[in-house]
């Protein structure tokens, strides 16, 4: 009978080492298959709030590097009153990124706090973590199982973030299409609680690369939602590490 | 021939449209009005009332993709006459009273790998404090509401070498631009109770004839954030001489300054201080260190900046001099800021002098109107002793209203 227990403890032990294995080969490969070396787009965001107050933004985004090495500007071009309000961004793979704003109307540039990678991003429902890119090493991953969602099969990944890293999330839903490995949907949890969901469709090939250039973000504590759609998407275009400095976030 | 003039000029009108409808030329700008009420009166300035009104356009056209020029307008009128009635395009800044109609910026910025060369008069701003920034030495200001001060541009040559970890920035100005002083007829001048019987003879002011010269070191490290500045040229606030009785001049003491900022990102908070040195080589001025310290912290929605201004006199020169820096220093300074949602926010401002003897809060709603619009109210209060800077304005306590269309 113990043998028995034994061997039936071993057996899932190994099961659940393998689809814990599997899950982050997953993530991985989906991580791999979005890899470029840059990306550039012009982004329009529709943000919604809890009375149905819309409100408009536009932005163009470059990115050079990838995951924990990039670098990125975003500057607004609508509405009138944030034209020209950019942001460099410097992301890390170990620490919370750093930031600078450049603000016209001050003529300087302007390092921002960033403890809280929960605050909103702009007005926007996205938080400034929403923003960052995983690194898959820093998250415990578990096949909870697979299922058809938005019409595709979709592997069903939960996330964690590993001992000692810090998130405002406690848990992650992933959902992953099978078909080209494109994470259609994450909903992000606090103490088992919905606090983000961050819904991709519109899912495309551009330059060799699966990506939805729908997003659609939901707040689930305020009750808003902000759509954001990539036009004039391109990646792996040419570009230089002097135009991520401070120097070109200040001449535009 | 003249045919031949009028399809030149159309080719030139033609490719000058192609031109600036191209992405490479940008535009912005907005038109504002604003109403200053003032609860109190003040001795020299009955007026409680202003009316002000702003246009603003910027315009930036990218000729090669190594080469932009920019250039900026201002048209500006009020009721209080802070803004002078002539209309002549003024690009010197150097007028006691705004000008009605300003060229406020024309720059050629050139940009080449990591060299970036800009020529013009241009805006530039040193320092990483949010509070007081002490070692800004090419920033004059306009005082004429000595609790909103307005930056003016400089005319000046500016090289740039920056490698994203270290910048090393030159600054040649070679013609002064002094910032603007509170005018003698109105309430932010605050005269002794001994000139009440006077009347003042203003000779005007006398500008420095060199040029100014700067430079700064900035290294963006593991972790931190560390600038060293130099700056050798003159004050743009102005000392008072007198030569009579009641008759003086605005004089422009020579300043050279060595610098030293900081930011450090902590897990709590990030701590960014600024600190100079000021020295006097015609001993015009007192000489001077004047430090900022600040902590800052952004929770959900919520940015809080809280921190210390502090100065430390080497050397007195007795003389009147108009130094709002000093006069924000010894206090406690406070920026926090409420986003309410994607169109409505709530800031306050606040310095505390550390004796109790003068105290400044400000607090204001904005909120936008759909793409173009935003209104924004606010009160600012100013309390305190006569004989402190901030207290010497605490008949000037006011309630602002301003609605802003943005293009």
């Amino acid at each position: 009978m113990s043998k028995t227990l034994l061997v039936a403890g071993c057996w899932w032990l190994v099961v659940a080492a393998v689809c814990a294995q599997d899950a982050r080969q997953i993530v991985a490969e989906s991580q791999k298959r979005g890899l470029s070396r840059s990306q550039q787009y012009e982004g329009t965001l529709e943000v919604i709030g809890s009375g149905n107050k819309i409100s408009l933004k536009r932005w163009t985004y470059e990115r050079i590097g990838s995951y924990g090495s990039s670098k990125a500007i975003l500057r607004f071009t609508a509405p009138a009153e944030v034209k020209g309000v950019a942001l460099l961004i410097v992301n890390h793979a170990d620490r919370a990124s750093d930031q600078w704003m450049w603000t016209p109307a001050l003529e300087r540039d302007r390092r921002i706090a960033l403890q809280d990678r929960s605050t909103r991003f702009f007005g926007t429902d996205f938080s400034f973590e929403d923003l960052e890119e995983r690194d898959v090493n820093q998250f415990d991953y578990k096949l909870a199982g697979e299922e058809t969602f938005d019409g595709q099969p979709c592997w069903k990944i939960e996330s964690k973030p590993k001992e000692g890293k810090s998130s405002q999330y406690t848990s992650s839903v992933l959902m992953i299409r099978k078909d080209n490995y494109v994470v259609i949907q994450i909903e992000n949890f606090a103490k088992e609680k919905l606090v983000r969901r961050i819904h991709y469709s519109d899912v495309q090939q551009q330059d060799g690369i699966w990506v939805g250039r729908t997003t659609e973000v939901l707040d689930a504590n305020r009750g808003s939602r902000t759509v954001l759609k990539l036009e004039k998407l391109k990646y792996n275009l040419p570009m230089q590490e002097e135009s991520f400095t401070l120097e070109a976030l200040r001449r535009g | 021939m003249s045919g031949n003039a009028a399809r030149m000029g159309a080719c030139a009108a033609l490719l000058l449209i192609c031109c600036l409808s191209a992405q490479d030329f940008t535009q912005r700008g907005f038109v504002q009005t604003g109403l200053t009420l003032y609860p109190q009166t003040a001795p020299n300035d009955s007026g409680q009332a202003v009316g002000d009104a702003l246009f603003r356009y910027e315009a930036s056209y990218k000729v090669r993709p190594w080469l932009r020029i920019s250039a900026s307008l201002d048209t500006a009128f009020d009721t209080h006459e802070q803004v002078e009635r002539s209309a002549h395009l003024d690009w010197q800044d150097r007028g006691l009273r705004r000008p009605l109609l300003s060229l406020r910026e024309l720059n050629a910025t050139i940009s080449k790998g990591k060299l970036t060369a800009e020529f013009g008069k241009q805006f530039i701003r040193w320092g990483k404090a949010d509070l007081l920034n002490p070692t800004d030495r090419f920033s004059p200001k306009d005082f004429l509401s000595v609790t909103d001060p307005g930056f003016l541009a400089v005319t000046a040559a500016r090289v740039i070498y920056d490698t994203g970890a270290n910048s090393f920035d030159l600054v040649w100005q070679p013609r002064f631009t002094p910032s603007r002083t509170p005018l003698l007829d109105q309430r932010w001048t605050v005269l002794p109770e001994s000139l009440d019987d006077v009347t003042l003879h203003d000779l005007g002011s006398v500008f420095p004839g060199r040029s100014s010269f700067g430079a700064r070191w900035n290294h963006i490290g593991s972790g931190y954030e560390v600038s060293a500045s130099f700056y050798d040229g003159f004050n743009s606030l102005p000392i008072f001489q007198a030569y009579s009785n009641d008759d003086f001049r605005r004089l422009y003491p020579a300043l050279r300054l060595y610098g030293v900022d900081a930011a450090v990102p902590l897990p709590w908070f990030t701590v960014k201080t600024e600190a100079a040195y000021y020295t006097s080589p015609d001993k015009r001025q007192d000489e001077y260190v004047i430090y900022v310290i600040q902590f800052e912290r952004q929770i959900k929605e919520f940015a809080i900046v809280a921190g210390y201004a502090g100065d430390a006199v080497t050397s007195y020169t007795p003389g009147l001099q108009f130094s709002p820096e000093l006069g924000f220093a010894r206090a406690i300074l406070a920026h926090a800021q409420y986003t309410i949602d994607s169109t409505r926010s709530v800031a306050t401002d606040a310095a505390v002098r550390q004796n109790g003897d003068g105290s400044w809060l400000r607090t204001v709603y904005s909120e936008s109107l759909g793409q173009h619009w935003r209104v924004t109210a606010g009160y600012t209060w100013i309390r305190g002793n006569p004989s402190d800077f901030l207290g010497e304005y605490h008949r000037n306590s006011y309630a602002l209203l301003a609605l802003r269309y943005s293009f």
